[in-house]
């Protein structure tokens, strides 16, 4: 090969990873908020954003290794039976090792700096007056009660806009409590006490699913909850009766 | 060199030896048969008399009796058995126990010849793939469309924990088993393993745990998953304790085949084959077998610990007795975490081979290779606690196990750098192992990109525990450590049997699998984005689309892994002929016969050089 023909094909090798680089990353824009359930809370919009933030620095390293595969199969693949000529006798190449390694420490500590501040922001507490949930798991039911109102229930309602503080255990195994819709997950342990922390932003119904195998039901070990304005929850909550 | 396989083959059989020169597997089972039955005796007898006659303390003692009675049977304890009375093995009888002159008969015996446990890997491994994915199509049978159909949903939780560990089994040994046995002595240079009767002890030990965990679906209920979650382990019936004793009973075979295969690399090499020409497969298969006895005898632990806590009373897991649920899972994924590792890098180390063969060009930055493999295996002792952000166990140490599972990425992705340095400019010979090898590259990047997801926190506590994880881990199992199975299976095949895998079988088989990748698992993550949890036997409508697109890809990569069966089948005595080097390569299994001769050299040969001077003829001469 000439060096003009081996620069025209370079760009070749360029085009198809900035394709695929754009293709990737409208799949990270588009793609999470289409796919993934209405998002009801802080942590789940954060959830969603870095879903797309991963997917978009992902995008150009995973086309790279597409590119390149791809103009290896087509430049230099030899089909039949005969075996082809020895290739060069490369055995380093100190710079292009050495770019490859910054390359990829850049992108675990830009991964790292996101996920850690993530995890600050996602696991704080306002400490602003939270409401208190009381969860507990048991084959193949959830409930819900609220300290101080002997209020309990099989479905979970949440005021809007107000910090929740999950204190999650179980009855018999493992179970893990999981609202779908807002980016939250524990697990139910016996005998001990687990806690999470969100704030539903959004009015509306929600899923909660069991995400820890838990048995014969585990498939059906669902239900659904509801974020309501203040008042609405207020009424609620004084409108159930009181259990002992 | 034909002389030696002649010699081998027409040597006549030696007579006399008595009963112990004819045990085989048969003899085994009824071995093990009978040793079962007496352990259920005098168990039911001593310990259970007035209860019901199923135990778990009898199911317990069953199945020791089996593979105690397994290995009286097929004669694994007879030459320490006579070491004990004092009538040390011969050299003929050595050369009996290595298979010479015994035909075919010799690969259903306690045969320490290498080469004949390498075949005998090959032969576990397809039945192990073969029932883990009888179970993996009625799953996703199952699975179709929403409602529980055809099977129950306590029957469906048995086949989704046999399932998983019948896969783990099958591809911790697929690349590691038959390679690391068959080729692996040869590449460095020795006419056996280290310990060669320990070798075969290794595969038989298998045979007996896959025998076990096999039968786990007939005894008893299984509501644990794989995993042996505690505390709903306690729930399950007597075949949770089949299932502990089939891996306590792997872990024995894990931990003689990993120190067999390092004693092998570090004191068999032949002279002038130092650590830096070994060939880069060997790096691979010592660098999984030391990390291999790192992890598993936390697997032996977590589920000695489980099985104590059903037949002694001890209450390790039990929650109101004081135990925890917690401990169960950090032994276990202390366990779980290396030894995705274990699978993974043979097969890495493989296509590395492959890699540097078919491209005709040396390993590209070979040191970098082997630092790799070697920083893989020391983070991933370090990532464990990844399995557990959301249990609630420590939530302090989130970000210190984020950090470490991050820069997991750093090493994997050395792994491209050596595969696509190997490939650029390399005259790329486009055979069956190449194709695979591409499979590969393109299926371990989605795995890589998902697992990045999954070690972020706040992500994970929206996708853990759903099948998002089941979809990651299924293209890092059957998207990457498969098909660098499938293409060192087509690499070395020439080896064992003198004849090439069908090529266009194969690659028909490659295009089944790879689109039936691609189908089953994108539906899969589609699915647990959506908020689908897994080991779900039943799901709402809103999954229903996802879940019907991935069983039509299971059943096309089913048809794909029934026609590779069908090549390996045709091609093993019908194949088109090879002659000893196929692929003009020049590590040393290449330039003994094929097949190998017993004790593999006349003359031991002397190393100057690594196996990748492609190209450096012409620089030299």
């Amino acid at each position: 090969m000439t060096t003009s023909n081996n620069k025209k094909s370079y760009r070749g090798l360029f085009l198809t990873w900035a394709i695929l680089t754009i293709a990737g990353a409208l799949v990270g824009i588009f793609g999470p908020s289409r796919l993934m359930p209405r998002s009801m809370s802080d942590n789940m919009h954060l959830t969603i954003l870095t879903m797309v933030v991963f997917t978009v620095a992902a995008a150009p390293v995973a086309a790279g290794v597409y590119a390149s595969a791809l103009y290896a199969l087509r430049h230099w693949a030899h089909k039949g039976s005969e075996v082809p000529p020895s290739g060069p006798a490369v055995r380093e190449n100190a710079m292009f090792v050495t770019t490859w390694l910054i390359v990829s420490t850049l992108l675990t500590v830009f991964l790292l700096i996101w996920g850690l501040g993530a995890l600050a922001v996602d696991n704080s507490s306002t400490g602003k007056n939270p409401l208190v949930v009381d969860v507990t798991g048991q084959q193949w039911v959830w409930s819900f009660s609220y300290p101080g109102t002997h209020v309990s229930s099989p479905q979970l309602y949440l005021p809007d806009n107000r910090e929740v503080e999950f204190r999650v255990t179980s009855k018999d195994v493992t179970h893990g409590f999981w609202i779908v819709n807002m980016g939250i997950q524990v697990d139910a342990n016996v005998g001990v006490i687990t806690t999470i922390h969100t704030t539903p932003d959004k009015l509306g119904l929600f899923n909660i699913r069991c995400e820890q195998f838990c048995g014969l039901n585990h498939a059906f070990m669902v239900t659904v909850g509801h974020v309501l304005t203040p008042s609405q929850f207020a009424s609620w909550l004084s409108s159930q009766p009181q259990q002992a | 060199m034909t002389t030696t396989l002649e010699h081998t083959k027409t040597a006549s059989i030696p007579q006399g030896g008595g009963l112990a020169r004819r045990q085989n597997f048969l003899t085994g089972l009824i071995g093990g048969a009978i040793f079962a039955w007496l352990f259920w005796f005098l168990a039911h007898h001593f310990l259970d008399a007035t209860s019901r006659t199923w135990s778990d303390e009898v199911a317990a003692s069953v199945t020791l009796g089996w593979i105690i009675g397994f290995w009286l049977g097929i004669g694994a304890l007879n030459a320490p058995g006579r070491w004990l009375i004092g009538k040390n093995n011969t050299r003929a009888d050595d050369l009996y126990l290595a298979g010479q002159g015994q035909g075919k008969s010799r690969y259903w015996k306690f045969t320490t010849d290498h080469k004949v446990v390498g075949v005998q890997y090959i032969i576990m491994t397809m039945v192990l793939l073969g029932s883990g994915g009888i179970l993996a199509m009625a799953i996703r049978t199952e699975l179709i469309v929403p409602g529980n159909h055809f099977v129950n949903q306590q029957v469906y939780n048995g086949f989704i924990a046999v399932h998983g560990m019948l896969m783990i089994l099958a591809l911790i040994v697929a690349v590691a088993g038959p390679w690391g046995n068959f080729v692996m002595p040869i590449m460095c240079g020795a006419r056996d393993m280290a310990f060669p009767r320990l070798n075969a002890l290794s595969l038989w030990t298998l045979v007996g745990a896959a025998a076990l965990l096999l039968t786990t679906l007939a005894v008893g209920s299984l509501t644990m998953g794989w995993v042996v979650l505690e505390p709903i382990a306690n729930q399950a019936g007597v075949g949770m304790d089949f299932f502990a004793m089939a891996i306590i009973v792997f872990t024995v075979s894990t931990t003689v085949a990993g120190v067999n295969t390092i004693c092998t690399v570090l004191t068999m090499r032949t002279k002038g084959m130092t650590l830096s020409r070994l060939p880069i497969f060997v790096w691979g298969a010592i660098i999984a077998a030391a990390l291999g006895l790192y992890a598993f005898p936390y697997f032996s632990l977590v589920e000695a610990m489980t099985l104590m806590d059903r037949t002694f009373s001890t209450s390790f897991f039990v929650a109101n007795a004081g135990g925890e649920g917690w401990l169960q899972a950090n032994l276990f994924w202390l366990m779980g975490h290396p030894e995705v590792y274990v699978i993974l890098l043979p097969a890495v180390a493989a296509l590395f081979e492959i890699a540097a063969v078919m491209s005709r060009k040396p390993v590209f930055s070979y040191r970098t290779a082997v630092a790799g493999m070697t920083g893989l295996a020391g983070l991933s002792i370090l990532v464990w606690a990844h399995h557990m952000f959301t249990t609630g166990w420590a939530p302090t140490l989130g970000g210190p196990f984020m950090l470490t599972t991050e820069l997991i990425s750093i090493p994997t992705g050395l792994f491209f750098l050596v595969l696509i340095g190997t490939l650029w400019r390399g005259n790329i010979w486009m055979k069956l192992p190449t194709v695979w090898m591409f499979g590969f590259i393109a299926n371990f990047i989605i795995a890589g990109v998902t697992g990045i997801y999954l070690s972020d926190i706040p992500l994970d506590d929206q996708l853990h525990g759903t099948m998002f994880v089941t979809a990651h881990f299924h293209y890092v199992f059957v998207g990457s450590v498969l098909f660098g199975a499938v293409a060192a299976l087509a690499f070395w095949f020439p080896k064992v049997t003198g004849r090439y895998l069908n090529e266009f079988l194969g690659r028909i088989s490659f295009w089944l699998v790879f689109i039936g990748v691609q189908v089953t698992f994108l539906a899969m993550f589609a699915s647990g984005l959506k908020g689908m949890p897994r080991r779900y036997s039943s799901y709402a409508l809103i999954f229903e689309h996802t879940n019907f697109i991935t069983t039509i890809g299971a059943y096309i990569i089913m048809a794909g892994m029934l026609v590779l069966l069908g090549a390996v089948i045709t091609s093993w005595n019908k194949g088109e002929p090879s002659g000893p080097n196929p692929w003009h390569a020049n590590s040393l299994e290449w330039l003994v016969p094929t097949p190998p001769p017993l004790e593999n050299f006349d003359v031991l040969p002397v190393i100057t050089e690594d196996p990748y001077n492609y190209g450096e003829e012409l620089v030299r001469s």
